[in-house]
């Protein structure tokens, strides 16, 4: 028992602090704990959601992905366009998806056989398709879908929207693998210490490229879930998502430097950070003071992480 | 560790003091000119003579009759594009100090960038939850909003847009529809400027068209406008630069089209920030006394520039009152008045050295 909580501290806290934030709200506003905005939450941080899963594995192999902002618009660039040419729904989302995942498996390419920093990396990526976005759409917005298309972003199945089921079932096939497969052990392995996980005979740069592609396929569903959502495919659709899944991923308990994950950890913070938006929005306050929140809460939580961390390596 | 949580406590103190003067520093002066426009009106009103906003205030009361009941307290709404452009807070001033006016209250909200459209159809589906009888959209594009706009018709709450309009095709074939609009006329900002140096310089001559981002709504339609006032008035257009609203580009352009073309009589820009480029190039060449130059948009540096006699003229579009009308055409839609086709007619003006005395209250 005292080892549970001992290891899942930082967890339990982020537990506390989304329980305090919905007492508080749900005091201050009738309106929060109504169904109807507890779905709206739910809902809008699907995107979030899914980008994070993805962001939480490259981020705790040590890396960083500044492209999935990017990769959102491109990839419903690519499903805007194939549907509007005449490709049924499913097959353009198929297609949409696997452009996404080719530009992760080239962004971990890139950082894991020309050794470039995946810093520079993504954050070249990033530049290089919000300028083709803008090349070929001549910066318009693609729209008018079918409604197997739109179904997927703003459908419900029974009371639920559709991207509450995909991004919750994302998060949970993330966190098996993760915890539980053999990819998220090495990917943990490599993030602790790189050179020992190659010494003992282990496949970094093919790991790299893995949680790279499965980082992309993540963005290429929320790119998915914007477009169906917004029935448009907006050529800056996304622009600056990559530091809210950056954040979200941070304050859910993986380490910047590699070596920690937590996926749980990633969906719960993501969760924190959706209700705040929310509650400010019902509570009438300025969204400026919802920025300078996040930031703060942000800074205390990776001090709180870290300091736990430094006390147990102490010991 | 004393030291460390010493370090996070003045780092959150430091991000605390920040948010509060930063909420003190934003409302206060946010008061005072209009409590000074307030006094100035009824000083003008007594001496009888009536500057430029006045007269387009009182426009919009006529254009709006009849106008609604007040003091029925309802809860509006409006969601703006985004609040780190003073044209959107000027805004949101319109909206809060006629919902006084007339007794009601109105919640502003806005997105934290120009890009986040996921971002303001979350901010409305969040507004829906709380009672609002009517919002205001300012939608970031034409299909942004959709979704939330036919949840609002279900719920019962009216929706009117203000300035940036919804793909109302879209918006049917999704099975919702918007009770009115308030739309700015960017063809007449174009109409209005050539017509300027048309009045201003009689003989038809060479001119050019100095125009912002290509595919853009306003800045196609302003430079389809100033071209065709001028093509019908038999005026040579002898270039049309799309210069992004980019100071620098304008100045450019402006170099190129005044080496090439000596005798030009003048410019219209897509705004004034590329204007006063072009205003820039001029002088460098030492040609402006020749050449005209006419923007839109009335910024303070385009008043400066007016004043100073650098400048010639500009077309002014007053943000409060489009806020002011939204508030007025909601209450009106409220009421079971027809609005579907009101508003489209915001109070524009043309501004040069004759009239920017008058100028000091626009907003």
């Amino acid at each position: 028992m005292k080892r549970f909580l001992r290891e899942h501290s930082y967890t339990l806290l982020l537990v506390g602090i989304l329980i305090v934030t919905i007492v508080i709200l749900s005091i201050a506003s009738p309106y929060f704990l109504s169904w109807k905005n507890c779905r709206n939450i739910l809902n809008q941080s699907a995107i979030y959601l899914v980008l994070s899963v993805g962001m939480t594995f490259v981020i705790c192999m040590g890396e960083i992905d500044l492209s999935v902002g990017a990769i959102i618009g491109f990839s419903g660039m690519i499903m805007g366009m194939l549907c509007v040419a005449g490709v049924p729904s499913l097959l353009a989302v198929l297609l949409g998806l696997m452009v996404a995942s080719a530009i992760g498996f080239t962004n971990g390419f890139l950082v894991s056989y020309c050794k470039i920093n995946s810093f520079i990396v993504t954050l070249a990526m990033m530049t290089i398709l919000r300028g083709v976005i803008l090349v070929w759409t001549n910066a318009k917005p693609i729209y008018g879908f079918s409604d197997i298309f739109t179904f997927l972003g703003s459908g419900k199945i029974g009371p639920v929207n559709v991207p509450i089921v995909l991004s919750l079932l994302i998060a949970a096939v993330g966190a098996v693998i993760l915890h539980k497969t053999v990819l998220g052990n090495y990917c943990l392995f490599c993030g602790t210490n790189e050179l020992a996980a190659n010494r003992a005979g282990i496949n970094v740069r093919k790991y790299k490229i893995m949680i790279f592609t499965i980082c992309g396929l993540c963005a290429g569903i929320a790119g998915l879930i914007v477009t169906a959502r917004l029935n448009s495919a907006e050529p800056l659709a996304g622009q600056g998502y990559e530091m809210d899944a950056i954040a979200a991923t941070i304050l859910g308990g993986t380490s910047m430097q590699g070596g920690k994950g937590n996926v749980l950890g990633t969906v719960i913070a993501c969760l924190i950070l959706n209700i705040l938006k929310n509650g400010l929005v019902l509570l009438s306050i300025s969204s400026h003071y919802q920025e300078v929140l996040t930031g703060a809460i942000l800074i205390v939580a990776v001090f709180i992480s870290e300091s736990n961390k430094r006390k147990r390596s102490e010991v | 560790m004393k030291k460390k949580f010493l370090g996070l406590l003045l780092c959150l103190a430091l991000i605390f003091s920040m948010t509060v003067m930063g909420g003190c520093s934003n409302s206060e002066p946010a008061e005072e000119p209009a409590e000074e426009t307030t006094e100035e009106a009824a000083e003008t009103t007594e001496s009888g003579e009536q500057t430029v906003f006045q007269q387009a205030l009182a426009q919009v009361d006529v254009d709006l009759a009849p106008l609604p009941e007040k003091g029925t307290g309802v809860n509006l709404g409006a969601i703006e594009s985004t609040l780190s452009n003073s044209f959107w807070v000027t805004m949101q001033e319109g909206y809060e100090e006629a919902a006084e006016e007339y007794g009601v209250t109105v919640d502003v909200q806005a997105t934290d960038s120009d890009t986040d459209t996921a971002g303001q159809l979350g901010i409305l589906e969040d507004m829906l939850v709380k009672d609002y009888k009517a919002i205001a959209v300012s939608p970031l594009t034409g299909d942004c909003l959709i979704s939330g706009i036919v949840q609002a018709n279900q719920d019962d709450v009216k929706i009117i847009t203000t300035g940036n309009e919804v793909d109302e095709e879209a918006l049917a074939a999704a099975g919702g529809a918007i009770a009115g609009k308030i739309t700015v006329d960017f063809y007449n900002q174009g109409v209005l400027g050539a017509q300027y140096i048309i009045d201003k310089v009689g003989t038809p001559g060479k001119v050019a068209v100095i125009a912002g981002n290509e595919g853009g709504t306003q800045a196609d339609a302003r430079r389809d406008g100033a071209k065709d006032t001028f093509e019908k008035a038999g005026y040579e257009v002898v270039s049309v630069e799309q210069c992004d609203f980019d100071v620098q580009k304008a100045y450019d352009a402006a170099t190129a089209i005044i080496e090439a073309n000596p005798d030009l009589i003048g410019f219209t820009c897509g705004n004034d920030d590329m204007a006063l480029g072009v205003v820039k190039a001029l002088q460098e060449k030492e040609m402006k006394d020749k050449v005209m130059v006419v923007g839109v948009d009335f910024t303070a540096e385009a008043k400066a520039a007016i004043q100073d006699g650098s400048y010639d003229a500009t077309v002014a579009m007053s943000p409060y009152l489009m806020g002011r009308e939204g508030i007025i055409i909601m209450l009106k839609a409220l009421e079971g008045q027809d609005v579907s086709s009101v508003g489209d007619s915001t109070p524009m003006a043309v501004v040069d050295a004759s009239n920017v005395a008058q100028m000091d209250d626009w907003k």
